[in-house]
């Protein structure tokens, strides 16, 4: 996918609400301003990016990981940011984890209610799926006929 | 993009077992602000960061040298940039109240950038 020009700017109404909650109410933001500190930021992306990039290609690692994110802000001077930065990782670790358990604990209830129910209604679930492919192939047809 | 679990040192050696969200709440219409599709980039951020991960991908990838990054890293970059964001506004507030002023302008921000070092990569950068 091409990179467009807008692609690498930031959204202005983030950005705009981030600074406005960053200041004290009855502070305004001129328009040049917003538009400086939102291209600012996509430096600072990019800035971010590159050196955390230095510090996987030093460890001969092809994927950048948080902690090389981390180790770009030490670099960078902006040790302030470590500990909100480690915070929020850890919640977001967990809240993936819940995501990843919840979508698990789905696909063992579908899998148990299969089992729980009587057998009519398996015999259904599996009509459902014979339906499935019989759709599929209709599908499959039509495509043929195009081509 | 490969999604891998980080096991640098420096975070596991933390155990932060009170991390909470943030406690401002990220509206939905953000996300259609910024002309993302909402189902998708609200599941990503889930209150925690208000910056698109996708869009901060895009940046990402943007560098010829970046083969991969873990959606960890994407999101500690996309939070770090919203704490750059809040550090660079108030610090340029400081020279609008000098000015005797309340409304944040350019030059506000030129002032922050040439006086407080964290801020020297923006040098000749901004339009």
């Amino acid at each position: 996918m091409a990179e467009r020009p807008e692609d690498l700017n930031l959204p202005n109404a983030v950005i705009t609400r981030i600074i406005k909650e960053a200041l004290p109410e009855g502070v305004n933001v001129s328009k040049e301003a917003r538009r400086a500190i939102s291209q600012a930021a996509s430096v600072f992306v990019l800035y971010a990016t590159s050196c955390a990039n230095s510090f996987a290609m030093k460890a001969k690692r092809k994927t950048l990981n948080a902690g090389d994110v981390m180790s770009a802000m030490e670099e960078m001077e902006f040790e302030r940011f470590l500990q909100p930065l480690r915070e929020a990782l850890e919640a977001y670790k967990k809240g993936q984890k819940g995501k990843k358990e919840a979508s698990e604990q789905k696909r063992k209830d579908k899998e148990k209610k299969g089992t729980d129910e009587n057998d009519k209604s398996r015999d259904e679930e599996e009509d459902e799926h014979m339906d499935d492919e019989q759709d599929g192939e209709n599908e499959a047809e039509e495509e043929d006929v195009e081509n | 993009m490969a999604a891998t679990a980080s096991a640098a040192p420096a975070e596991s050696e933390l155990d932060r077992s009170g991390a909470e969200e943030e406690p401002r709440a990220t509206e939905p219409e953000e996300d259609a602000g910024s002309g993302q599709t909402g189902p998708t980039a609200g599941a990503q951020q889930h209150r925690l960061v208000k910056l698109p991960l996708s869009r901060i991908k895009t940046l990402m990838k943007a560098d010829p040298d970046v083969s991969l990054a873990s959606q960890e890293s994407v999101f500690i970059i996309a939070k770090a940039t919203e704490l750059f964001v809040e550090m660079i506004a108030k610090d340029a507030l400081v020279y609008a109240q000098q000015g005797k002023r309340k409304t944040l302008q350019r030059k506000d921000l030129d002032n922050a950038i040439e006086a407080i070092d964290e801020f020297a990569f923006l040098e000749g950068t901004l339009d």
